[in-house]
């Protein structure tokens, strides 16, 4: 494929690539623990 | 010596903004469709890497960075789409980003970086008789060697009649889509 002569130098640096940026990565930390359940208070004395 | 002379008579510019331009790969990929890469039309030179900037290389690389003035090396570009069509085999016809060192000719541009920015599947028979009038595929034949070649349902059929057979044919815009998703680039819709 002929493109024909060289006509000018064109030095570019984009501020930003014309590429996909990256899927962001899944977060490495491990997902927060459930909640320990919470002791259950014993019944305190009903009134008869 | 002509270079040095040549290299001082050219204007110099600078910029920020990558030039976008018309270009064609041919494109490879496994029996079922996956694995997709876009390679340059010339050759099997090496694939262009999806979601990576491509770098031109050049031969003569020891002797001189890519592109050189006096060279036909690095990434090519055109301004308009006739050029295109004396290009061997094209598969996909597209948009691509130019930047980095980019020399600029009469019809087109050669780059140090580029990524593709909007493609297209095209027949490439349709695309050498008629331009880009009515060049959408309608199957793209798998050949040996993981070659892909797009093909409208008349030129799939006369293809076949001499001798030009698809070990597997698969439908076209299931390749259009799995190319997009592979490189994460939109569809070239306007031409």
């Amino acid at each position: 494929m002929d493109i024909g002569r060289p006509k000018r130098i064109i030095e570019i640096e984009p501020t930003s690539l014309p590429i996909p940026a990256p899927d962001l990565p899944m977060p490495l930390t491990d997902p927060a623990p459930e909640p320990a359940p919470q002791p259950r208070t014993p019944a305190g004395p009903v009134d008869p | 010596m002509t270079s040095a002379p040549v290299a001082r008579e050219l204007e110099l510019a600078a910029s920020i903004e990558p030039i976008v331009a018309w270009r064609t790969w041919s494109l490879t990929g496994r029996s079922d469709g996956s694995s997709l890469l876009l390679r340059p039309v010339a050759g099997r030179s090496r694939p262009w890497r999806p979601m990576h900037p491509v770098e031109a290389g050049c031969k003569h690389t020891r002797l001189h960075a890519s592109p050189n003035l006096d060279c036909t090396c690095g990434l090519h570009g055109t301004h308009g789409l006739d050029i295109l069509r004396r290009t061997r085999c094209p598969a996909v016809l597209g948009r691509v980003a130019l930047w980095g060192r980019v020399i600029e000719h009469d019809h087109g541009y050669r780059a140090q970086f580029a990524y593709p920015q909007l493609v297209a599947l095209v027949c490439q028979f349709c695309f050498w008789q008629w331009g880009t009038h009515g060049v959408s595929p309608d199957v793209v034949g798998w050949f040996p060697r993981g070659e892909l070649v797009p093909l409208c349902w008349a030129h799939l059929e006369q293809a076949q009649r001499y001798g030009m057979e698809p070990r597997h044919v698969l439908g076209a815009d299931e390749i259009d889509l799995g190319l997009r998703e592979t490189y994460a680039v939109d569809p070239l819709i306007h031409w």
